[in-house]
């Protein structure tokens, strides 16, 4: 007779927001898993019904404090298509601008205080402090940089204000953002040293065939645009007929609806797909980053989603200089977007991957139906398909030591739990 | 001497405003050279906050069935604070967290003190209830006599 072991972490640490994992085993057979999402839902969806078009960007911003930019990037861009306006030239570069900025502060903070302690052994950033000083020091300093990028263009650290549909209330000068340059240098080569600490550490063995799934930017890594989703086993659509490829669903253990490829299932989105994807699209140098520490064009093992984010972490820094470099500054800082009766589409790639946002308005921009579709939401399936396959090929560990993986396979994808509610605790049963 | 005053706090969360309510009191009103800041993001923030500043006053509220209202005044440099001031869940680190990486990375001011309020409801878009109003003027009060006292 075989006996049964759960794992149970009821609260997880190091991830946005709450939620838990369940694993089921009988015997060193994996029976279920779960990633629980107990956060309550947000009811974001609903409350922007009868608002306007316009107050979108401002509302659905405060849906997370680390991502508040690609909300702000996906709800415009769907507003602005609808109406038949595209942002674009110098508008759209400080969008871009605002977006990179967002990826440093975000990037940084996953990399170096939230997955990097998984891997040195220290529960937390504060040990991760005592351990090297230095490391912290440098995240610290790497984040406040994206923070100020943030400042600069967007008026404010989290939530900015300077941000509408048609472009800005108002747009920095040169001098302005000239100002950010030696701080955004140093920062690049704070990235690139990045790269080469993370390629460096310990990775668990996991090798998954994931579909990858990531917009599709016209020749350009997708940031704060694009207008096609494409994918790994060729699925290549218009993001209005993201609902014709995707479903989302309720499952009974999770507040986050779980989406799926409706003809193939789970599926993966954020830095692996899109270097996946589109790797050939980084700026030289962190093309050169990646390939000075072996880095695969396709990387299957989650675990090693560090490398491709710190290897993101120097295209951001290169973006913004480039950005920076050739900027001047706009005649007016918006273009007017007069609202029309319709559906609307926008998607961008937030830090965790692709945020898809659909509007219907009526001819007087009020805002009829919301729908937003976070990266986190998209991942689920993908993280209990992770998490399913680790425990099988890791099923002698020590319950502690299977444990702290399984929480290291769920940060692997840095979830944004205060996103997806619309979650981590661990729990481990075996039968 | 430089001093900064930090109030850490959500205005839309009911008596989570309390530490941001004390920096509004206090600002405008103390000597030169003591900056007043309001912390609404994540409170790793204080590291910069309270760079290069020789005393640190932190006023966050905290969630720990005492009485709402009731003020606890904690020195940074007796010891890592107390759990109710390990509020991490959404956040990357509560104050408490805070400090101690501050302490770690030796970026703790010289005297660095905590004025924790115990908050009674924390729900969203609640006002602040008239027992946290009442401390948050209490608490204004006592670091303004803390400052003289620095004269």
């Amino acid at each position: 007779m075989s006996s049964t072991r759960t794992i149970r972490t009821d609260y997880l640490a190091r991830v946005e927001g709450e939620g838990g994992m369940l694993v089921r085993m009988r015997g060193d057979e994996v029976v279920d898993v779960r990633l629980k999402i107990y956060e309550p839902p947000r009811f974001f969806e609903a409350f922007l019904r009868g608002r306007q078009f316009t107050e979108a960007p401002d509302i659905t911003a405060r849906i997370c404090g680390i991502c508040p930019v690609a909300y702000q990037m996906s709800s415009c861009l769907a507003m602005e298509s609808l109406a038949g306006a595209e942002v674009d030239g110098r508008l759209r570069a400080l969008r871009r601008l605002l977006y990179c900025g967002e990826w440093i502060e975000s990037h940084t903070l996953h990399v170096f205080m939230l997955h990097a302690p998984d891997f040195l052994g220290v529960p937390s950033a504060v040990e991760l402090a005592k351990l090297d000083p230095a490391l912290v020091e440098t995240a610290l300093r790497l984040k406040k940089i994206g923070n100020e990028v943030m400042r600069v263009v967007g008026g404010r650290e989290v939530h900015p204000i300077n941000v509408r549909v048609g472009g800005w209330y108002k747009t920095p000068s040169r001098a302005d953002l000239e100002a950010l340059v030696p701080d955004l240098e140093w920062a690049k080569e704070a990235s690139q040293t990045a790269v080469r600490v993370t390629a460096g550490l310990d990775f668990p063995e996991l090798e998954q065939d994931y579909e990858f799934v990531a917009l599709d930017a016209d020749g350009e890594y997708p940031i704060d645009r694009g207008g096609r989703l494409v994918s790994s086993r060729g699925l290549d659509f218009p993001i209005s007929e993201f609902y014709d490829h995707i479903v989302e669903e309720h499952v009974e253990h999770s507040n986050a609806l779980h989406a799926r490829l409706r003809e193939r299932g789970a599926y993966l989105v954020g830095p692996m797909a899109r270097y996946a994807l589109h790797r050939e699209l980084l700026s030289p140098d962190a093309l050169a980053s990646a390939g000075e520490v072996g880095l695969e064009p396709v990387v299957r093992n989650p675990f090693r989603s560090i490398v491709v984010r710190a290897v993101e972490l120097v295209h951001a820094c290169d973006e913004a200089l480039r950005l920076i470099a050739e900027y001047e500054e706009p005649p007016a800082p918006s273009i007017e977007v007069v609202p029309q009766a319709g559906w609307g589409h926008g998607a961008s790639e937030a830090p965790r991957g692709v945020l898809y946002h659909r509007y219907r308005l009526d001819g007087d921009g009020v805002i009829l139906d919301a729908k937003i579709v976070p990266p986190t939401s998209q991942n689920q399936k993908m993280i209990e398909e992770d998490l399913f396959a680790f425990v099988r090929g890791h099923a002698d560990l020590a319950e502690d030591e299977l444990r702290l993986r399984c929480e290291q396979a769920i940060r692997n994808y840095d979830p944004c739990i205060s996103c997806a509610t619309h979650f981590l605790t661990l729990d481990i049963e075996r039968e | 001497m430089t001093v900064c005053v930090v109030g850490v706090g959500n205005a839309l969360r009911g008596d989570d405003a309390v530490g941001l309510e004390v920096a509004r009191l206090l600002s405008g009103t103390l000597p030169e050279g003591v900056h007043v800041v309001e912390c609404e993001g994540e409170p790793v923030s204080l590291l910069s906050a309270w760079e290069g500043c020789d005393a640190a006053f932190v006023v966050d509220a905290t969630e720990s069935g005492r009485e709402p209202g009731a003020v606890r005044r904690l020195s940074a440099h007796d010891g890592p604070l107390p759990p109710e001031l390990q509020r991490s869940s959404t956040h990357l680190l509560g104050v408490a967290e805070a400090v101690e990486l501050a302490r770690a990375l030796g970026r703790l001011p010289e005297r660095t003190i905590v004025y924790g309020i115990e908050g009674g409801s924390f729900d969203t878009g609640a006002p602040m209830s008239d027992e946290v109003q009442a401390a948050a003027a209490e608490v204004a009060a006592s670091i303004c006599r803390e400052l003289r006292g620095r004269d």
